[in-house]
């Protein structure tokens, strides 16, 4: 079980449209605690997805730092922050993303080729991530030949196949309907309370929310305000600074 | 990361039949191309050969210096073999007049050449005659001897008697009786009939004589064929019908190149088909790339490089070409080796020698077409922003 804590300070994020300069991020502060399981809601445009993006090293902060457990990555360059993500950071997307050609188990597979291991280490990494996500059944089948809550439960499995530190869950339950929502939802919490794993999940649904540890609500790129679930208590400190 | 291999394969595997009839076409795309610059290839390359065993013969060719459309008088034989009077560096003289020709009734045209029949012999050894040919040939006026494609196409056998309008004077039908088919001579093409045959039915009808197209001069040695080509024309310097000589390599290339540059223009048509293949394998590439666009995101959120993302379109695309290299070379290959299509009596195909070198090169050329259109969509891939364009699928 591996987890590590993630610190923003002073994030600044600014795009380029036509010249224009768009600040999506300004001066964000943000502690996320080792295990913790936060929620970022915000209205669209209020920077989610752009913060989930910076933690996972996908893109790189205009100014100010990001820290992911030893990882300074506004001090990596964009291939050290390619193989860091590989090693520390498992993604989950609204619309999944799997290989269309590929089977379950071969997407599954996917990150491990970036790995040095053996053929056989492999398949039992996949079978293990597999079963986690109670999929063990639908190993050979095709994203087209699973539901939608199926191709979900298989990108978590791709996305913690390699055992990352944490988890960014983006909208995970945005294109699925209440009862397999939940179960996926149910699926992170195991995750996050079995396994330890450190989670930051974007969605614009209260109920979601309701299984974070953590609500966070950003608003024009700056932090709103914080809310804590009782239903749910940490037991690591985190704090908005 | 060579345990990764199968995956990695299987994921190349299904992404080329992803879409089976893109993928089909573009290997078809490329194999087209790829067969026509093969069989441009080997048509150059026959012309190349024809050209080195014309280099082989140690003849030098006597035209009219100001064109070769001008006859030159037949009188110039005696004087050239007089520049060697023992013959040892100077073998043999042979005049040549063109006659061309074609059948009573039958718009094919032929080639054929009106030869010194005394000379023919020793100044074209390459027909490899058999005695029985050569002594029918110097025993009858009217003997022809005609190329085997010819013969094949036209029906005729040894001992056949024929006629042929003549494409020059006198114009008037002139029979012949073929006494070779000339199954060991390289060309098949060409007819060969006596000089000295036509010079009389010239007379006849009154038509002028006396005259010949060039003269085919066979040296002893290569050192010979330098001197003679010098002192030919130094011989007729300043006369009324000064002479252009050359070795017969360089005449037959200026001979085929004026009437119609073929080797340079099959070159260029060969260069322009696989400018094609390089266009169609690009749009197909850029196709792929952009009906993927989220996969490579996903792929490089996952870890995977630039390097992954330009060597995924990089081996799709050159794989993809191969197998068009492979189909477009193999196809000429064994069709000109091994099936019977070099018996269809068109000159062309009969003569066309598929060489593997040829084939190593043009599958060589279908990889280089892989590389090439593949650039610029694995260009945008290293380039692609993995935010952007997650950010437009969302």
């Amino acid at each position: 079980m591996s987890t590590v804590d993630i610190e923003l300070r002073k994030v600044r994020k600014v795009y380029f449209k036509d010249r224009l300069e768009i600040p999506v991020l300004e001066g964000l502060d943000l502690t996320i605690a080792a295990g913790e399981f936060v929620v970022l809601m915000g209205p669209s445009g209020s920077g989610k997805s752009t913060l989930l993006h910076l933690i996972g090293g996908l893109d790189s902060a205009t100014g100010g730092s990001v820290r992911v457990g030893d990882a300074h990555l506004e001090k990596m360059s964009e291939r050290e922050r390619t193989a860091w993500r590989s090693r520390h950071v498992g993604f989950i997307f609204q619309m999944y993303h799997l290989v269309p050609v590929l089977t379950a188990a071969q997407n599954v597979e996917l990150p491990l080729l970036l790995f040095s291991m053996s053929s056989s280490q492999r398949k039992e990494r996949v079978r293990t991530a597999l079963e986690v996500v109670g999929l063990s059944d639908r190993a050979d089948h095709r994203p087209n030949q699973l539901s939608g809550g199926q191709e979900q439960r298989v990108a978590i499995a791709r996305a913690i196949v390699t055992d990352p530190d944490v988890i960014l869950a983006d909208e995970p339950t945005g294109d699925l309907d209440a009862k397999t929502s939940e179960e996926i939802l149910e699926l992170l919490n195991l995750l996050n309370s079995e396994f330890g794993k450190t989670i930051l999940m974007v969605t614009h649904d209260p109920r979601a929310a309701s299984h974070g540890q953590r609500t966070v609500h950003l608003d024009k790129g700056v932090l709103d305000r914080e809310e804590l679930n009782p239903a749910r208590p940490r037991g690591a400190a985190a704090m908005v600074s | 990361m060579k345990l990764a291999l199968p995956l990695r394969l299987i994921y190349l595997y299904r992404n080329l039949t992803r879409n089976p009839l893109r993928s089909g076409l573009t290997s078809a795309a490329v194999a087209l191309p790829i067969m026509i610059y093969v069989l441009s290839m080997a048509v150059v390359d026959g012309f190349e050969n024809f050209l080195d065993n014309s280099a082989r013969q140690l003849r030098l060719a006597v035209t009219q210096r100001t064109s070769i459309i001008n006859p030159l008088p037949e009188g110039h034989r005696r004087k050239i073999e007089a520049l060697d009077p023992e013959k040892t560096r100077l073998i043999s003289v042979c005049g040549l007049r063109y006659i061309g020709g074609q059948r009573e009734n039958d718009p094919m045209p032929l080639s054929t050449l009106a030869v010194d029949h005394d000379t023919f012999i020793a100044s074209f050894p390459e027909h490899q005659l058999t005695d029985e040919e050569v002594d029918a040939w110097l025993r009858n006026k009217q003997a022809i001897m005609v190329g085997r494609g010819t013969a094949r196409e036209m029906g005729w056998k040894v001992g056949d008697r024929i006629t042929i309008f003549p494409s020059v004077p006198p114009y008037k039908l002139i029979e012949f009786q073929i006494v070779s088919t000339l199954e060991n001579a390289q060309d098949f093409v060409t007819n060969w009939c006596r000089r000295d045959y036509l010079e009389e039915e010239l007379k006849k009808y009154g038509a002028p004589s006396g005259n010949v197209t060039f003269f085919f001069v066979k040296c002893a040695s290569r050192e010979d064929l330098d001197h003679f080509r010098g002192a030919i024309d130094a011989q007729f310097a300043g006369s009324l019908d000064e002479t252009r000589t050359l070795d017969e390599k360089t005449f037959m290339n200026e001979f085929v190149t004026q009437q119609f540059n073929l080797p340079r223009n099959l070159t260029i048509l060969a260069a322009l088909t696989v400018f094609v293949a390089v266009m169609a394998a690009t749009n197909t590439m850029s196709m792929n790339f952009r009906d993927r666009t989220n996969e490579v995101a996903t792929l490089k959120s996952l870890g995977f490089g630039s390097a992954f993302a330009f060597s995924l379109i990089q081996t799709e695309s050159l794989l993809l070409c191969a197998v068009g290299g492979l189909v477009g070379a193999s196809v000429p290959f064994v069709l000109f080796t091994y099936t019977p299509i070099r018996n269809i009596t068109i000159p062309l195909i009969q003569t066309l020698e598929i060489a593997p070198s040829t084939c190593i090169k043009a599958v060589g050329m279908a990889l280089l077409i892989g590389i090439v259109a593949a650039l610029w969509p694995a260009w945008l891939a290293v380039r692609m922003k993995v935010v952007s364009a997650l950010r437009s699928l969302e």
